[in-house]
């Protein structure tokens, strides 16, 4: 094919309005990404919004128990057993926690059963950051508390840089956990050993993916194409 | 045949231009605003690092605006439809990529995109085929328009057509 022939400009006149072109191209790209980092910055910090007056709940202890999963355990003598598995950045467990997660609170402070959370980290480094922060606060006795946060403050994109350190401890003082022995458990990633252990032990319930929850030891799946509370709920009653 | 697309190329260079430069304003814009799915829909495609794939997420729907607009006004022409055909190359080698892996996205190419349910497969691997079929269409213009960047309604003019004024 023959190339068109250009107009008889003069050649450095051509070459300037390229450069030109090339030039504008370059700046619209580079203000426009530069936007919409800065766009992407300010929604995760007003993020935090959603925190803001926290109420913490009543400690609740809790225990992580090696022989099932390294889930964190509560109420170890309820006959009723409730396992979830979720990951702190996947969006459908934050789903399954606005409509559920009053619900199982209910469950685990009044004693209703014994509820294992599995904490997994199959989404990423931040996943793993996060889960971490969650065994934290779970020592504490604040695991419901600090894992309600982290679904209120959930970023739409995954590991996006926000579930860093200083934002796992910053969730954490709108939660009341400022010690010493949180802030050094999620500085140093000390239950990292208990992650991976959660995360190595989903073949073994044959888990593959979250949410993924189990009644008395039943796989529970919902019939309606969202989380309703009163199916899950009659489920849980049901057993 | 030559001689009809001789005598007609000012108008299929027109044509080329308004369908490439439209489709890329179109889903630039669509993406522009929504950096957070942007930037999310080419990290899922788990090619480059999260954070790398994250800033081209940012960056490309700039990018896709900025080229198809030069092509609507007809203004560095040629330039633009090299970027424009070389980067729906990149799109191409994105989805085969994806598909040879067996990773289910949607391709995010509008907007939306990440994963898709598993038991729509069927459905995710013949959208793959579509987009291919799509983006390759869309490259064999850009590759016209390199050849032949003069046309009708543009702001640059070929030697030719100063020649018939």
């Amino acid at each position: 094919m023959a190339k068109q022939k250009k107009a008889p400009v003069a050649k450095s006149g051509d070459n300037f309005t390229r450069w030109l072109v090339i030039g504008m191209v370059t700046l619209v790209v580079a203000t426009g990404a530069i936007f919409s980092v800065i766009s992407q910055k300010t929604k995760a910090e007003e993020s935090f919004l959603a925190l803001k007056g926290f109420k913490q709940g009543a400690p609740v202890s809790a225990t992580v128990d090696p022989a099932n999963g390294s889930g964190i355990m509560v109420n170890p003598d309820n006959a009723k057993t409730i396992d979830l598995w979720e990951d702190p950045q996947c969006p459908i467990c934050n789903d399954f926690e606005v409509a559920n997660g009053n619900y199982i609170d209910d469950l685990v402070r009044n004693n209703k059963a014994k509820v294992v959370f599995h904490v997994l980290s199959f989404l990423g480094a931040e996943s793993t950051a996060a889960a971490n922060a969650e065994f934290c606060a779970a020592d504490e006795g604040h695991y419901l508390d600090f894992h309600k946060a982290v679904y209120l403050v959930q970023p739409g994109l995954e590991n996006s840089g926000f579930f860093n350190t200083a934002n796992l401890l910053k969730i954490g003082s709108y939660v009341g956990l400022t010690s010493k022995t949180f802030t050094d458990c999620v500085t140093n990633g000390s239950k990292l050993a208990q992650v991976q252990a959660a995360l190595d032990s989903m073949p073994k319930y044959n888990v593959k993916g979250t949410p993924t929850v189990f009644i008395n030891g039943k796989l529970w799946q919902r019939k309606s194409s969202t989380f309703i509370l009163d199916e899950f709920s009659a489920a849980v009653e049901a057993g | 045949m030559k001689i009809f697309a001789m005598k007609y190329q000012s108008f299929i260079t027109l044509f080329a231009r308004i369908i490439l430069g439209g489709v890329l304003v179109s889903a630039g814009a669509l993406k522009a605003f929504k950096p957070s799915e942007s930037a999310g829909a080419v990290a899922a495609y788990k090619i480059l690092p999260t954070n790398i794939a994250h800033l081209v997420g940012y960056a490309l729907p700039w990018l896709e605006i900025a080229i198809g607009a030069l092509l609507i006004i007809g203004l560095s022409t040629r330039l633009a439809a090299a970027v424009g055909a070389f980067v729906m190359v990149v799109f191409i080698c994105a989805i085969i990529s994806v598909w040879a892996r067996g990773i289910l996205i949607d391709c995010g190419c509008f907007g939306g995109g990440g994963a898709v349910d598993p038991t729509k497969a069927a459905e995710a691997h013949r959208a793959y085929l579509l987009e291919i079929l799509r983006d390759l269409a869309l490259a064999a213009l850009g590759v016209y328009l390199y050849f032949f960047p003069y046309g009708r309604f543009g702001i640059e003019k070929s030697l030719q057509v100063i020649e018939e004024q």
